[in-house]
Protein backbone atom coordinates (compact mmCIF):
# COMPACT_ATOMS: atom_id res chain seq x y z
CA UNK A 1 0.00 0.00 0.00
CA UNK A 2 1.70 3.21 -1.10
CA UNK A 3 1.29 5.56 1.79
CA UNK A 4 3.49 8.59 2.37
CA UNK A 5 7.02 7.87 3.38
CA UNK A 6 7.41 9.40 6.76
CA UNK A 7 10.66 11.06 7.67
CA UNK A 8 11.30 10.48 11.32
CA UNK A 9 13.31 13.06 13.23
CA UNK A 10 16.92 12.23 13.80
CA UNK A 11 17.22 9.97 16.81
CA UNK A 12 19.71 10.91 19.43
CA UNK A 13 20.33 9.01 22.60
CA UNK A 14 17.60 9.68 25.10
CA UNK A 15 15.11 11.09 22.66
CA UNK A 16 11.66 9.54 22.60
CA UNK A 17 10.74 7.24 19.74
CA UNK A 18 8.09 9.27 17.98
CA UNK A 19 7.04 6.62 15.58
CA UNK A 20 3.47 5.74 16.47
CA UNK A 21 1.85 8.75 14.85
CA UNK A 22 -0.56 7.55 12.16
CA UNK A 23 1.68 4.59 11.36
CA UNK A 24 1.34 2.55 8.21
CA UNK A 25 2.63 -0.61 9.80
CA UNK A 26 0.48 -3.68 9.79
CA UNK A 27 0.95 -6.57 12.15
CA UNK A 28 -0.30 -10.06 11.54
CA UNK A 29 -0.98 -12.22 14.52
CA UNK A 30 -0.06 -15.76 13.56
CA UNK A 31 -0.52 -19.12 15.17
CA UNK A 32 2.93 -20.16 16.37
CA UNK A 33 4.40 -23.02 14.41
CA UNK A 34 6.41 -24.32 17.32
CA UNK A 35 4.78 -24.39 20.69
CA UNK A 36 5.36 -21.22 22.66
CA UNK A 37 4.94 -20.39 26.32
CA UNK A 38 1.45 -19.40 27.41
CA UNK A 39 2.23 -15.69 27.55
CA UNK A 40 3.93 -15.39 24.19
CA UNK A 41 2.23 -14.03 21.12
CA UNK A 42 3.76 -14.35 17.69
CA UNK A 43 3.47 -11.60 15.09
CA UNK A 44 4.66 -11.00 11.59
CA UNK A 45 5.81 -7.42 11.40
CA UNK A 46 7.21 -5.18 8.69
CA UNK A 47 10.97 -5.30 8.25
CA UNK A 48 11.63 -1.72 9.31
CA UNK A 49 9.84 -2.10 12.63
CA UNK A 50 12.02 -2.46 15.71
CA UNK A 51 11.37 -4.07 19.06
CA UNK A 52 10.60 -0.71 20.59
CA UNK A 53 8.20 0.07 17.80
CA UNK A 54 6.35 -3.19 18.40
CA UNK A 55 6.14 -2.44 22.08
CA UNK A 56 4.88 1.08 21.53
CA UNK A 57 2.48 -0.04 18.84
CA UNK A 58 0.85 -2.69 20.99
CA UNK A 59 0.76 -0.56 24.10
CA UNK A 60 -0.52 2.62 22.51
CA UNK A 61 -2.88 1.30 19.86
CA UNK A 62 -4.05 -2.01 21.27
CA UNK A 63 -3.64 -1.24 24.94
CA UNK A 64 -1.88 -4.52 25.59
CA UNK A 65 0.76 -4.56 28.33
CA UNK A 66 3.96 -5.80 26.77
CA UNK A 67 6.82 -7.30 28.70
CA UNK A 68 9.60 -8.29 26.34
CA UNK A 69 9.79 -8.35 22.56
CA UNK A 70 12.15 -10.61 20.65
CA UNK A 71 12.51 -10.47 16.91
CA UNK A 72 14.11 -12.47 14.20
CA UNK A 73 14.10 -12.35 10.43
CA UNK A 74 12.66 -15.31 8.59
CA UNK A 75 14.42 -16.13 5.35
CA UNK A 76 11.89 -16.75 2.63
CA UNK A 77 12.78 -19.82 0.62
CA UNK A 78 14.40 -19.33 -2.77
CA UNK A 79 14.44 -23.00 -3.61
CA UNK A 80 11.45 -22.94 -5.90
CA UNK A 81 12.03 -22.72 -9.64
CA UNK A 82 9.71 -21.31 -12.23
CA UNK A 83 9.05 -22.65 -15.71
CA UNK A 84 12.24 -20.99 -17.00
CA UNK A 85 14.22 -22.75 -14.27
CA UNK A 86 14.92 -19.44 -12.54
CA UNK A 87 14.94 -19.23 -8.78
CA UNK A 88 11.81 -17.75 -7.26
CA UNK A 89 12.24 -15.99 -3.96
CA UNK A 90 9.55 -15.93 -1.32
CA UNK A 91 9.67 -12.60 0.50
CA UNK A 92 11.46 -12.43 3.82
CA UNK A 93 9.58 -11.25 6.84
CA UNK A 94 10.28 -10.32 10.42
CA UNK A 95 8.82 -12.31 13.25
CA UNK A 96 8.24 -10.82 16.69
CA UNK A 97 7.66 -12.84 19.81
CA UNK A 98 5.88 -10.66 22.31
CA UNK A 99 5.77 -11.68 25.93
CA UNK A 100 2.82 -10.19 27.71
CA UNK A 101 3.26 -8.51 31.04
CA UNK A 102 1.17 -8.79 34.20
CA UNK A 103 0.81 -12.55 33.97
CA UNK A 104 -1.51 -12.54 31.02
CA UNK A 105 -1.93 -15.50 28.75
CA UNK A 106 -2.99 -15.84 25.18
CA UNK A 107 -3.96 -18.82 23.10
CA UNK A 108 -4.78 -18.53 19.46
CA UNK A 109 -8.52 -19.10 19.06
CA UNK A 110 -10.03 -21.37 16.46
CA UNK A 111 -11.43 -18.83 14.03
CA UNK A 112 -12.69 -21.35 11.51
CA UNK A 113 -14.97 -23.57 13.59
CA UNK A 114 -17.09 -26.16 11.79
CA UNK A 115 -20.55 -24.71 11.45
CA UNK A 116 -23.72 -26.54 10.44
CA UNK A 117 -24.59 -25.16 7.08
CA UNK A 118 -27.83 -26.17 5.41
CA UNK A 119 -27.49 -25.85 1.63
CA UNK A 120 -29.91 -23.45 0.03
CA UNK A 121 -33.25 -24.77 -1.23
CA UNK A 122 -33.10 -25.89 -4.85
CA UNK A 123 -29.38 -25.29 -5.17
CA UNK A 124 -26.87 -27.49 -6.97
CA UNK A 125 -25.35 -28.68 -3.73
CA UNK A 126 -28.63 -29.92 -2.35
CA UNK A 127 -29.45 -31.87 -5.51
CA UNK A 128 -26.02 -33.43 -5.46
CA UNK A 129 -26.44 -34.49 -1.87
CA UNK A 130 -29.83 -36.04 -2.58
CA UNK A 131 -28.45 -37.90 -5.55
CA UNK A 132 -25.55 -39.26 -3.53
CA UNK A 133 -27.89 -40.51 -0.81
CA UNK A 134 -30.08 -42.22 -3.37
CA UNK A 135 -27.10 -43.94 -4.94
CA UNK A 136 -25.91 -45.15 -1.56
CA UNK A 137 -29.31 -46.67 -0.90
CA UNK A 138 -29.17 -48.48 -4.20
CA UNK A 139 -25.68 -49.83 -3.68
CA UNK A 140 -26.66 -51.48 -0.39
CA UNK A 141 -26.94 -55.26 -0.39
CA UNK A 142 -30.20 -57.09 0.23
CA UNK A 143 -30.61 -57.23 4.01
CA UNK A 144 -32.41 -60.59 3.80
CA UNK A 145 -29.24 -62.29 2.59
CA UNK A 146 -27.56 -61.63 5.90
CA UNK A 147 -24.31 -60.26 4.50
CA UNK A 148 -23.71 -63.14 2.09
CA UNK A 149 -22.09 -61.92 -1.13
CA UNK A 150 -24.09 -61.64 -4.34
CA UNK A 151 -22.22 -64.20 -6.36
CA UNK A 152 -22.74 -66.93 -3.74
CA UNK A 153 -25.93 -68.95 -3.97
CA UNK A 154 -28.21 -70.73 -6.36
CA UNK B 1 -30.97 24.40 17.80
CA UNK B 2 -27.36 23.72 18.52
CA UNK B 3 -28.22 20.49 20.32
CA UNK B 4 -30.34 19.24 17.43
CA UNK B 5 -27.56 20.00 14.93
CA UNK B 6 -25.01 18.17 17.05
CA UNK B 7 -27.30 15.12 17.30
CA UNK B 8 -27.66 15.18 13.52
CA UNK B 9 -23.92 15.28 13.12
CA UNK B 10 -23.50 12.40 15.51
CA UNK B 11 -26.11 10.37 13.67
CA UNK B 12 -24.49 10.92 10.30
CA UNK B 13 -21.10 10.06 11.74
CA UNK B 14 -22.46 6.86 13.17
CA UNK B 15 -23.99 5.99 9.85
CA UNK B 16 -20.59 6.40 8.27
CA UNK B 17 -19.05 4.11 10.82
CA UNK B 18 -21.76 1.62 10.05
CA UNK B 19 -20.84 1.78 6.40
CA UNK B 20 -17.45 0.26 6.96
CA UNK B 21 -17.91 -1.74 10.10
CA UNK B 22 -20.56 -3.99 11.30
CA UNK B 23 -22.50 -2.43 14.08
CA UNK B 24 -22.12 -4.35 17.23
CA UNK B 25 -24.81 -3.35 19.60
CA UNK B 26 -24.51 -3.44 23.32
CA UNK B 27 -26.00 -6.92 23.54
CA UNK B 28 -23.48 -8.22 21.03
CA UNK B 29 -20.76 -6.67 23.08
CA UNK B 30 -21.88 -8.59 26.13
CA UNK B 31 -22.00 -11.82 24.14
CA UNK B 32 -18.56 -11.18 22.80
CA UNK B 33 -17.17 -10.58 26.25
CA UNK B 34 -18.60 -13.92 27.39
CA UNK B 35 -17.29 -15.83 24.40
CA UNK B 36 -13.91 -14.19 24.62
CA UNK B 37 -13.63 -15.39 28.18
CA UNK B 38 -14.33 -18.83 26.78
CA UNK B 39 -11.40 -18.72 24.42
CA UNK B 40 -9.06 -18.07 27.32
CA UNK B 41 -7.83 -14.67 26.28
CA UNK B 42 -7.70 -13.20 29.69
CA UNK B 43 -6.44 -9.78 28.86
CA UNK B 44 -6.22 -6.71 30.88
CA UNK B 45 -9.34 -4.62 30.98
CA UNK B 46 -9.61 -1.28 32.65
CA UNK B 47 -6.52 -0.14 34.48
CA UNK B 48 -3.73 0.33 32.03
CA UNK B 49 -0.76 2.52 32.79
CA UNK B 50 -0.40 3.51 29.16
CA UNK B 51 -2.37 6.02 27.19
CA UNK B 52 -5.92 5.00 26.45
CA UNK B 53 -6.50 4.31 22.77
CA UNK B 54 -7.04 7.50 20.92
CA UNK B 55 -10.24 6.33 19.30
CA UNK B 56 -11.96 5.13 22.45
CA UNK B 57 -14.28 8.09 22.16
CA UNK B 58 -15.01 8.55 18.47
CA UNK B 59 -17.03 11.71 18.94
CA UNK B 60 -15.29 13.97 21.33
CA UNK B 61 -17.90 16.68 21.13
CA UNK B 62 -20.64 14.32 22.17
CA UNK B 63 -19.62 12.70 25.41
CA UNK B 64 -23.22 12.19 26.42
CA UNK B 65 -24.05 9.94 23.45
CA UNK B 66 -22.11 6.98 24.73
CA UNK B 67 -24.93 4.59 23.83
CA UNK B 68 -24.10 5.13 20.15
CA UNK B 69 -20.67 3.54 20.36
CA UNK B 70 -20.03 1.11 17.60
CA UNK B 71 -17.11 -0.82 19.06
CA UNK B 72 -15.92 -1.66 22.51
CA UNK B 73 -13.08 0.59 23.36
CA UNK B 74 -10.79 -1.94 25.03
CA UNK B 75 -10.46 -5.43 23.71
CA UNK B 76 -6.71 -5.87 23.62
CA UNK B 77 -5.44 -8.68 21.49
CA UNK B 78 -8.97 -9.75 20.59
CA UNK B 79 -8.93 -6.80 18.20
CA UNK B 80 -6.78 -8.96 15.97
CA UNK B 81 -9.76 -11.24 15.40
CA UNK B 82 -13.16 -10.72 13.97
CA UNK B 83 -16.11 -10.70 16.33
CA UNK B 84 -16.86 -14.28 17.36
CA UNK B 85 -20.28 -14.38 15.68
CA UNK B 86 -18.47 -14.06 12.34
CA UNK B 87 -16.16 -17.00 12.96
CA UNK B 88 -16.71 -19.81 10.53
CA UNK B 89 -19.07 -17.81 8.30
CA UNK B 90 -18.59 -18.18 4.56
CA UNK B 91 -18.99 -14.47 3.90
CA UNK B 92 -19.21 -11.45 6.12
CA UNK B 93 -21.17 -8.40 5.16
CA UNK B 94 -19.33 -5.12 4.81
CA UNK B 95 -20.13 -1.68 3.50
CA UNK B 96 -18.50 0.48 0.89
CA UNK B 97 -15.07 2.04 1.43
CA UNK B 98 -14.89 5.66 2.50
CA UNK B 99 -14.82 8.09 -0.35
CA UNK B 100 -12.55 11.12 -0.38
CA UNK B 101 -15.62 13.31 -0.55
CA UNK B 102 -16.96 11.86 2.68
CA UNK B 103 -13.59 12.14 4.35
CA UNK B 104 -13.18 15.79 3.39
CA UNK B 105 -16.16 16.67 5.57
CA UNK B 106 -14.48 15.27 8.68
CA UNK B 107 -12.28 17.12 11.09
CA UNK B 108 -8.62 16.33 11.51
CA UNK B 109 -9.28 14.65 14.81
CA UNK B 110 -11.93 12.38 13.34
CA UNK B 111 -9.63 11.43 10.49
CA UNK B 112 -6.91 10.58 12.94
CA UNK B 113 -9.25 8.35 14.90
CA UNK B 114 -10.57 6.75 11.76
CA UNK B 115 -7.01 5.92 10.72
CA UNK B 116 -6.57 3.79 13.81
CA UNK B 117 -9.93 2.13 13.29
CA UNK B 118 -8.93 1.22 9.74
CA UNK B 119 -5.50 0.11 10.89
CA UNK B 120 -7.02 -2.29 13.38
CA UNK B 121 -9.46 -3.57 10.81
CA UNK B 122 -6.66 -4.21 8.37
CA UNK B 123 -4.58 -5.99 10.98
CA UNK B 124 -7.58 -8.15 11.75
CA UNK B 125 -8.07 -8.98 8.08
CA UNK B 126 -4.39 -9.78 7.58
CA UNK B 127 -4.51 -12.11 10.55
CA UNK B 128 -7.60 -13.77 9.15
CA UNK B 129 -6.00 -14.14 5.73
CA UNK B 130 -2.86 -15.68 7.15
CA UNK B 131 -4.81 -18.13 9.28
CA UNK B 132 -6.97 -19.07 6.29
CA UNK B 133 -3.85 -19.69 4.24
CA UNK B 134 -2.42 -21.82 6.99
CA UNK B 135 -5.52 -23.94 7.37
CA UNK B 136 -6.01 -24.05 3.59
CA UNK B 137 -9.55 -22.73 3.68
CA UNK B 138 -11.03 -19.81 1.85
CA UNK B 139 -10.86 -16.46 3.54
CA UNK B 140 -14.34 -15.13 4.23
CA UNK B 141 -15.00 -12.02 2.13
CA UNK B 142 -11.47 -11.16 1.00
CA UNK B 143 -12.76 -8.02 -0.73
CA UNK B 144 -12.77 -6.33 2.67
CA UNK B 145 -8.99 -5.99 2.54
CA UNK B 146 -9.17 -4.03 -0.66
CA UNK B 147 -11.88 -1.81 0.74
CA UNK B 148 -9.90 -0.97 3.84
CA UNK B 149 -6.82 -0.26 1.78
CA UNK B 150 -8.73 2.08 -0.46
CA UNK B 151 -10.19 3.96 2.46
CA UNK B 152 -6.72 4.31 3.96
CA UNK B 153 -5.24 5.64 0.75
CA UNK B 154 -8.06 8.15 0.44
CA UNK B 155 -7.67 9.23 4.02
CA UNK B 156 -3.99 9.73 3.38
CA UNK B 157 -4.68 11.89 0.35
CA UNK B 158 -7.13 14.02 2.28
CA UNK B 159 -4.65 14.53 5.10
CA UNK B 160 -1.96 15.40 2.59
CA UNK B 161 -4.21 17.92 0.91
CA UNK B 162 -4.83 19.65 4.21
CA UNK B 163 -1.16 19.66 5.10
CA UNK B 164 -0.29 21.13 1.73
CA UNK B 165 -2.90 23.84 2.02
CA UNK B 166 -1.75 24.76 5.49
CA UNK B 167 1.89 24.82 4.49
CA UNK B 168 1.22 26.97 1.48
CA UNK B 169 -0.72 29.39 3.61
CA UNK B 170 1.77 29.59 6.41
CA UNK B 171 5.14 29.33 4.70
CA UNK B 172 4.49 29.35 0.98
CA UNK B 173 6.65 26.25 0.57
CA UNK B 174 5.38 23.87 -2.08
CA UNK B 175 7.13 20.84 -0.68
CA UNK B 176 7.00 19.47 2.80
CA UNK B 177 10.61 18.48 2.79
CA UNK B 178 12.98 21.29 1.86
CA UNK B 179 15.47 20.75 -0.90
CA UNK B 180 17.38 22.39 -3.71
CA UNK B 181 18.41 21.77 -7.29
CA UNK B 182 21.97 20.54 -7.23
CA UNK B 183 24.46 19.50 -9.80
CA UNK B 184 26.37 16.27 -9.46
CA UNK B 185 29.82 15.48 -10.71
CA UNK B 186 28.59 14.28 -14.11
CA UNK B 187 26.76 17.49 -14.81
CA UNK B 188 23.28 16.23 -14.11
CA UNK B 189 20.92 18.51 -12.21
CA UNK B 190 18.67 16.83 -9.68
CA UNK B 191 16.45 17.66 -6.76
CA UNK B 192 18.45 17.19 -3.57
CA UNK B 193 16.29 16.68 -0.50
CA UNK B 194 17.72 18.04 2.72
CA UNK B 195 17.89 15.85 5.75
CA UNK B 196 18.83 16.14 9.37
CA UNK B 197 22.38 15.67 10.54
CA UNK B 198 23.67 15.38 14.05
CA UNK B 199 26.68 17.59 13.38
CA UNK B 200 27.19 20.67 11.20
CA UNK B 201 28.23 20.09 7.63
CA UNK B 202 31.77 21.41 7.96
CA UNK B 203 32.48 18.80 10.63
CA UNK B 204 30.79 16.01 8.71
CA UNK B 205 33.52 14.31 6.75
CA UNK B 206 31.23 11.98 4.95
CA UNK B 207 29.07 14.85 3.79
CA UNK B 208 32.10 16.83 2.69
CA UNK B 209 33.19 13.90 0.55
CA UNK B 210 30.12 14.37 -1.63
CA UNK B 211 30.67 16.62 -4.63
CA UNK B 212 27.84 18.85 -5.67
CA UNK B 213 29.68 20.53 -8.52
CA UNK B 214 30.85 19.65 -12.00
CA UNK B 215 34.56 19.90 -12.72
CA UNK B 216 35.79 21.78 -15.76
CA UNK B 217 37.08 18.70 -17.52
CA UNK B 218 33.60 17.15 -17.58
CA UNK B 219 32.29 19.90 -19.85
CA UNK B 220 33.36 18.28 -23.14
CA UNK B 221 31.62 15.12 -22.03
CA UNK B 222 28.44 17.01 -21.30
CA UNK B 223 28.67 18.47 -24.80
CA UNK B 224 29.13 15.00 -26.20
CA UNK B 225 26.17 13.76 -24.24
CA UNK B 226 23.96 16.50 -25.57
CA UNK B 227 25.22 15.85 -29.07
CA UNK B 228 24.48 12.18 -28.74
CA UNK B 229 21.01 12.90 -27.54
CA UNK B 230 20.30 15.30 -30.37
CA UNK B 231 21.62 12.86 -32.95
CA UNK B 232 19.48 10.08 -31.56
CA UNK B 233 16.42 12.29 -31.65
CA UNK B 234 17.07 13.46 -35.20
CA UNK B 235 17.68 9.91 -36.30
CA UNK B 236 14.41 8.70 -34.86
CA UNK B 237 12.53 11.54 -36.48
CA UNK B 238 14.14 10.86 -39.84
CA UNK B 239 13.32 7.20 -39.58
CA UNK B 240 9.72 7.98 -38.85
CA UNK B 241 9.51 10.39 -41.75
CA UNK B 242 11.07 7.93 -44.15
CA UNK B 243 8.76 5.16 -43.06
CA UNK B 244 5.77 7.40 -43.63
CA UNK B 245 7.02 8.41 -47.07
CA UNK B 246 7.41 4.79 -48.03
CA UNK B 247 3.90 4.04 -46.88
CA UNK B 248 2.60 7.01 -48.82
CA UNK B 249 4.27 5.69 -51.91
CA UNK B 250 2.71 2.27 -51.56
CA UNK B 251 -0.73 3.38 -50.43
CA UNK B 252 -1.36 6.84 -51.89
CA UNK B 253 -4.82 7.16 -50.33
CA UNK B 254 -3.47 6.71 -46.74
CA UNK B 255 -4.18 9.48 -44.30
CA UNK B 256 -1.19 11.22 -42.78
CA UNK B 257 -1.21 10.71 -38.99
CA UNK B 258 -1.76 13.86 -37.05
CA UNK B 259 1.30 14.66 -34.98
Amino acid sequence: MPVTRLLYPLYQLGNPQLRIFRPSWFLTLVRPGKEQPQDTVQFRIPMEMTKYDVKNYLEKIYNVPVGVVRTRIQFGSNKKRNHLNQKVKQPDYKVAYVQLALGQTFTFPDIFPEKERAPAEGSMEEMQEKFMEDEKQRQKLDPRRGGVTEWFGL
Amino acid sequence: MAASSSTGRVLTLCKQFQNVFRISSATNARQRAVSSAKCQTSLLRGTSPIVTPSWSNPISSAGQYRALHTTISRRGLEDFFDSPENWGEANVKSGAPWTAKQLRTKSNEDLHKLWYVLLKEKNMLLTLEQEAKRQRVQMPSPERLRKVERSMIRLETVVKERENALRLLQTGQEKGRPGAWRRNIFGYVYWYRFKEYAIPWYMNRRYKRKRFYTPKFVEPHIRLRIENYLRERARNENLKKRRLAKLQERFPQIKAPAS
